[in-house]
């Protein structure tokens, strides 16, 4: 009779979970949250750091000179062709090498701890060492294409406006496709193999099984890792930053890097801290469909 | 930065100030920041001594990298964490004097014995617009035109005096050494990316009636001057193909490695030319364009801060550097030119054909305009145009517009 209400859980035990994670709550609120709210408030002032007396409200000023600024358009452009590029050449680079690292071969432990160096390396290292291979006077990669008659001449990959922007997602599509390989590895070991034995008795050819077992089997990894990789390579300038710096011009402005530019170099942070946010709205989207994506899984 | 924010620093430091004041009297600090190309830097041993002379002041000396040296300047002075004295050049102190960062040296200065010792024009040159004088120098170059005395000789060819014989020795140096169909020495190492101004203000400033003021530059011979550059690199194609995005260190490596025939830079490199070189470097004044010469007079200072913790200790610091002797270390290691008098007549670190080619072009040499605008010519203005024109995005009238817009709208 007396069951029929559960007994009170009492205070302490109600409090103590809000205990152990507030420290986490407040390191987020203080290094991620507290930046954030100050960006967007910059951005609505003119904001110069060699005139730190002069702090004026503007309202959307900033917002509706960068509409108008030509820079942030070709910028947008280039950071469009960037994630669309780079992400998906990561994708499919991470999946072939996740499938012949998940056929049986020997040292395969070997080559599946190897294939993880480019993701490992510091970017600014990757940056340098790519650097030298573009290089038109020492540069291996001129070197191997002239002594293959494939060019005439030297290409300055990195000068010429035409190539610089490629040359750079190159680079980062080979830094960045082992974290999709071992993502999809680990998916590929999450399918049982009796879908496999019951596909090849049933006569499915080895496409049909890539397609109908392993494709759908790695949907969600795939789309995780994806959602992920928007979200990093979107924001990602180091590797742009030591190559070129953005140039030749604009040749390989991004718009995260010129709002970069535009606040630590060129002092502007109402305008840099505006390019920051409109940016950040834009990449929104793509943050509620990992977050919704997230929350469904822990659910 | 918002009042508050400022309120709360000053009471952060003021209590910070009271903590030291009740702490340890003794214990003075420097933090000095300043920027070596070469690695082995003998800052060390100058701290040491600076150290032993002045016993209760501790220099911490911090070499910052020159690429973002000017970023990281600015950006710690607003938020407090700036250093007390630091190597600061010329283009610099209006920013910094608007800023409001930057100490009079004027009563130090007077009471010195070593200010009869530096060289007159320096602190003239280095006085700020308010009459002040906020800088003290520590060392100097001038830029001046290297080449390859080798190739030369062998192409029959004197060092070019004018803008038409440096185009005439530029294309005669592009050439396919080797015979495999490729160009393997170009003319004319051109510094197109960051610090690249003063190749370009060479063949344009030199001008007549060209300069920073209102239609200077864009004038019909300021934009001859950006065009003919432009040209040599498009045209002529004498430039290595990478000379747009090419900085200070690829100009370098390609001269000491035998890609370029001829670059412009200053004595500063002149011990790791001639160490990669030998006697096939040598160097003259950069050539007369348009009528006129036009070499940049490069200048390095020392300040105090007007937030620094200890200005005495800092000044005692910057003045040491500039002192007979120390200075002379100092210059060891950067490879410049002292300031002070005793070690000018004393100095025996370059080789005499680089000092030469300096002391001839001291009298055209020339220095950026004193106004705050110059910052963002030579961070980002004057790098980003140049670029765009090199690789035919915009013409040489639009580049020089954009400049001409920089200082006079």
């Amino acid at each position: 009779m007396s069951a029929t209400t559960a007994p009170p859980v009492p205070l302490s035990r109600r409090v103590l979970p809000l205990v152990m994670l507030s420290p986490a709550v407040l390191v987020t609120l203080a290094i991620v949250f507290l930046p954030m709210v100050q960006a967007v408030w910059m951005s609505l002032h003119d904001y110069v750091l060699f005139r730190p007396k002069n702090f004026d409200w503007v309202g959307l000023k900033n917002f509706t000179a960068a509409l108008q600024d030509p820079v942030f358009w070709t910028s947008l452009r280039h950071t469009v062709l960037w994630i669309a590029i780079t992400v998906p050449a990561q994708m499919l680079l991470g999946l072939a090498t996740a499938l012949l690292l998940n056929q049986e071969f020997p040292w395969r432990g070997l080559a599946r701890a190897l294939v993880i160096i480019p993701w490992a390396l510091p970017s600014v290292v990757i940056a340098l060492m790519w650097v030298w291979i573009y290089d038109s006077n020492y540069g291996v990669l001129n070197d191997l294409l002239l002594r293959l008659n494939v060019i005439e001449s030297s290409i300055p990959w990195l000068a010429n406006p035409d190539t610089a922007l490629y040359a750079i997602i190159l680079t980062l599509t080979w830094q960045g496709f082992p974290f999709f390989a071992v993502m999809i590895l680990a998916g590929l070991q999450s399918i049982p193999k009796s879908y496999y034995e019951a596909a090849s008795i049933d006569g499915a050819s080895q496409f049909r099984q890539f397609w109908h077992i392993t494709l759908p089997g790695l949907a969600g990894v795939l789309m995780t890792a994806t959602l992920l990789r928007v979200i990093w390579v979107a924001n990602s300038i180091d590797v742009i930053f030591v190559m070129t710096g953005g140039g030749p011009g604009y040749s390989t402005y991004t718009l995260p890097l010129y709002a970069f530019v535009k606040a630590r170099t060129g002092l502007d942070y109402g305008y840099g801290s505006a390019l920051a946010v409109s940016f950040t709205i834009l990449l929104l989207g793509f943050v509620i469909l990992y977050l919704r994506r997230a929350g469904r899984n822990i659910g | 930065m918002k009042p508050e924010t400022h309120k709360t620093r000053t009471l952060l430091a003021g209590l910070l100030t009271a903590t030291a004041l009740t702490g340890t009297a003794q214990a003075q600090e420097v933090n000095f920041w300043y920027h070596f190309d070469n690695a082995d830097n003998p800052m060390s041993s100058l701290v040491e001594k600076f150290e032993a002379e002045n016993p209760g002041i501790t220099v911490n000396a911090e070499n910052v990298p020159w690429n973002s040296y000017y970023d990281q300047l600015y950006t710690s002075i607003v938020a407090g964490t700036g250093p007390d004295a630091a190597l600061v050049k010329l283009n610099a102190q209006p920013r910094l004097m608007e800023m409001g960062a930057l100490e009079p040296l004027d009563a130090w200065l007077e009471g010195w014995e070593g200010t009869s010792e530096i060289q007159d024009d320096l602190l003239k040159l280095t006085a700020a617009s308010d009459g002040k004088q906020y800088y003290l120098p520590v060392q100097y170059v001038i830029l001046y035109l290297y080449y390859r005395t080798d190739m030369f000789q062998e192409l029959g060819l004197t060092p070019p005096t004018t803008c038409d014989e440096f185009r005439d020795a530029a294309k005669a140096l592009t050439r396919d050494t080797d015979g495999d169909g490729q160009t393997d020495v170009y003319g004319f190492g051109f510094r197109g990316g960051k610090g690249g101004h003063d190749h370009w203000a060479s063949l344009t400033l030199s001008r007549e009636g060209v300069g920073f003021g209102p239609g200077e530059l864009t004038s019909e011979a300021g934009v001859a001057g950006t065009q003919f550059v432009l040209d040599l690199f498009q045209k002529d194609k004498v430039f290595p193909p990478s000379a747009p995005n090419d900085g200070f260190k690829e100009i370098i490596g390609a001269f000491q490695g035998g890609n370029t025939a001829m670059t412009i830079h200053h004595i500063g490199s002149s011990a790791g030319m001639v160490e990669a070189l030998g006697d096939k470097v040598s160097a003259v004044p950069v050539p007369e364009c348009g009528g006129d010469h036009w070499t940049s007079f490069g200048d390095e200072s020392t300040a105090v801060f007007a937030d620094a913790q200890d200005k005495e200790a800092a000044w005692k610091w910057i003045a040491f550097l500039s002192s007979p002797g120390n200075n002379t270390e100092f210059n060891k290691a950067t490879g410049q030119l002292p300031v002070t008098k005793t070690d000018s007549a004393g100095w025996d670190v370059h080789e005499k054909r680089f000092v030469d080619a300096t002391v001839a072009s001291l009298p055209f040499a020339q220095l950026l305009p004193n106004t705050s605008e110059t910052a963002d010519f030579a961070n980002t203005v004057w790098p980003v145009a140049m670029q765009r024109a090199l690789i035919g995005e915009i013409t040489a009238a639009e580049m020089n517009a954009e400049i001409e817009a920089l200082y006079n709208d």
